[in-house]
């Protein structure tokens, strides 16, 4: 206030058009202030999430030539997606749809190979990480530098994750090939040229980096049980068994639920850890098949995957949100 | 339990064990806690033992394999549960930076990453305040738009945004009628800021949602009778008072950008780090150029992992509360 009167005139007495635009925020409604300060964020979101997404849709609905992009054919793609017409433009010998309902044909198919790798490396994390939130609820010494430890992997860049998992399952060095190869989960030569193999490969990389995901949020549900009730378990005489199925279970249920169905989601669109273990005409996940038949020249094949895909998620993530209402935000 | 009588004690050390699990079951529980934490310790932390093993063997000595030695235990030959370096050769930690220049490949990285972060939370916390202290028609329907736009696939949006960035006309959908003609982007941060920034945004939006929603409005009502503007409020009262929150949204940004790879390996056409090719681009070049080069391609992987490290291990509390409150709201 002093350093105003010493200039000898009231803020609001100034001009300029600093001054002035400040005035006139000040006097904006509620409404059309937040509107105002939501800008940046439309235009941001906008530009780079929807305009896109509307010109995806609109490629997608011309017909795809081994030349360019050919006339207006409306939902054409979409039907030869779904009937094979389309699989001549991946790249590769994948296909949209699985050719038979082996090991072989799920993983060569761009469709089952990406729900297949969602579904079992998803399982897999929520029970590691229901495993390392268990540990992690625990009082004990040395508790912080364990989180720690079973944080890492989820911070470590994916190109360095697919490093790792490229450096161990390399057959001319990798010393767990030769093992597994045993055991018959892994083909012994050309490991990760193999579909099935590579797939194996790319999941068990998923779990390794992203149960600590699952760990952290099982965590947040456990710790928001009101400790009395374990109390009262122990004073019935209940052992941590029956503690664990009959309290700790039921209550983090509908965490795990929302954290699984969301991460299933985001496990959806994989494609780093496969460009570098593998190759995207190994395993063909859904981003992958855009990337490839995008630098292949087939612009509508692309545009009609990456819309599929879009709406996929598009849809789960919508039922997902009317069913939890508002209690989503 | 201290009360057993010496006299009833079974031989052996594990029957011994067995008798005192029975009479007291905690000490099974603390057995299979302690075990499990073990498990985890090393299936979690075995990667990078094996990239610095890997780092540390000459190349020579890579492809041979052997890295399971057997040892004698007992009088049997059996193999040493762990891989052991076949010699040793810290030089590939020098070599990683003479081949290619590893260290501007990380400098493109980190400015990458600042330049999104700053970015980030400018916009991030003009919608958390928007969000968090005022109410107005349409506010849970665009939150959950916004929510729902966080979960879309990279891949639905690359191939128009490629197009942008190479210098087309930026059209109408569904039209011929072009609004302008971009400028080429491709192989400059232009390319991989923008993206990154509308890819992480949502997350920070929703953790600082959070954060500006719990300041007391008297505290926002005394600013403004002190005589600051509206956005002072929020840049000088609001967000000084959320610093935990703000520092959050900060961590989780960058190591999100560090770690991205579909646009940073799409945007950046060359990988030189010249043409700001981050990370993704110095590392990918020792798997595609020196191909038989493991101990560079593992050196590498270290010195590119070093930085996460620390950032875990320095900003452990704010990750895991970001990641929590973030993801639990979503």
């Amino acid at each position: 206030m002093s350093t105003e009167t010493a200039g000898g005139e009231r803020e609001s007495r100034r001009s300029g058009p600093l001054v002035r635009v400040t005035r006139w925020m000040e006097n904006l409604s509620d409404t059309t202030y937040a509107y105002l300060l939501l800008l940046p964020v439309f235009v941001l979101l906008g530009s780079i999430a929807i305009y896109p997404l509307l010109r995806t849709f609109e490629m997608s609905l011309f017909a795809q030539t081994f030349t360019g992009l050919g006339e207006f054919v409306g939902p054409g793609n979409y039907v030869d997606l779904f009937t094979g017409n389309m699989d001549r433009y991946l790249p590769g010998q994948p296909t949209f749809l699985p050719q038979s309902f082996g090991i072989q044909g799920l993983v060569t198919s761009a469709l089952t190979m990406t729900l297949l790798f969602a579904f079992v490396s998803v399982f897999f994390e929520t029970i590691i990480g229901m495993g390392q939130a268990l540990i992690l609820d625990q009082d004990f010494y040395g508790r912080r530098w364990i989180r720690a430890a079973i944080i890492i992997p989820w911070a470590v860049p994916v190109v360095i994750q697919g490093m790792m998992f490229y450096l161990m399952f390399q057959p001319s060095i990798g010393f767990l090939t030769p093992p597994l190869a045993d055991l018959g989960l892994l083909a012994p030569t050309n490991t990760l040229n193999d579909p099935a193999s590579a797939t194996f490969v790319i999941i068990v990389a998923d779990i390794w980096k992203t149960s600590a995901f699952m760990a952290l949020l099982i965590l947040a549900g456990l710790q928001s049980i009101d400790r009395g009730l374990y109390d009262v378990a122990k004073v019935a005489g209940a052992s941590k068994w029956q503690q664990f199925k009959h309290i700790t279970f039921p209550l983090i249920l509908p965490t795990i639920a929302v954290a699984v169905l969301f991460r299933s989601v985001a496990a959806m669109r994989v494609y780093g850890i496969i460009d570098i273990v593998s190759s995207c005409t190994v395993v063909p996940s859904l981003s992958c098949m855009v990337v490839e038949s995008f630098f292949s020249g087939f612009n509508a094949a692309a545009g009609t995957i990456a819309f599929t895909t879009a709406a996929i998620i598009g849809l789960v993530v919508m039922s997902l949100i009317l069913w939890q209402g508002e209690e989503a935000i | 339990m201290a009360t057993i009588d010496d006299t009833d004690e079974p031989d052996g050390p594990l029957n011994r064990w067995v008798q005192r699990a029975i009479e007291d079951p905690e000490r099974v529980y603390r057995a299979l806690f302690y075990t499990a934490m073990i498990f985890f310790m090393v299936t979690t932390l075995f990667p990078f033992y094996w990239l610095l093993v890997l780092a540390v063997t000459p190349n020579s000595e890579i492809i041979g394999g052997g890295f399971i030695p057997e040892i004698e235990l007992f009088g049997a030959t059996v193999p040493f549960p762990l891989p052991v370096p076949q010699g040793f050769n810290p030089g590939a930690f020098v070599d990683v930076f003479r081949e290619i220049p590893f260290h501007l490949y990380m400098l493109n990285s980190f400015a990458l990453a600042v330049t999104t972060t700053i970015i980030v939370l400018v916009v991030a916390s003009l919608a958390g305040y928007v969000f968090g202290r005022l109410e107005f028609p349409g506010r849970a329907v665009l939150m959950l738009a916004i929510l729902a736009i966080s979960y879309f696939p990279p891949a639905a949006f690359v191939v128009p945004l490629y197009d942008i960035f190479a210098g087309n006309a930026v059209n109408i959908p569904f039209t011929d009628v072009a609004l302008f003609q971009s400028i080429e982007l491709l192989n400059t941060p232009g390319s991989m800021v923008l993206p990154f920034s509308a890819l992480f945004m949502p997350l920070s939006i929703f953790i600082l949602t959070t954060f500006y929603g719990q300041i007391p409005d008297g505290l926002e009502d005394a600013a403004r009778v002190e005589g600051t503007t509206r956005l002072g409020a929020l840049f000088r009262v609001i967000m000084p008072l959320s610093a935990p929150g703000v520092a959050t949204a900060a961590v989780l940004t960058f190591i999100s950008v560090y770690n991205e790879y579909f646009f940073s390996s799409i945007m950046a056409t060359s990988p030189q780090a010249g043409n700001w090719s981050p990370l993704v681009g110095g590392i990918l070049s020792y798997q595609t150029q020196y191909t038989t080069s493991f101990n560079l391609m593992a050196a590498a992987s270290v010195v590119g992992v070093l930085p996460m490290l620390i950032l875990v291990v320095v900003a452990q509390e704010r990750i895991v509360s970001g990641l929590t409150s973030g993801a639990l709201k979503e």
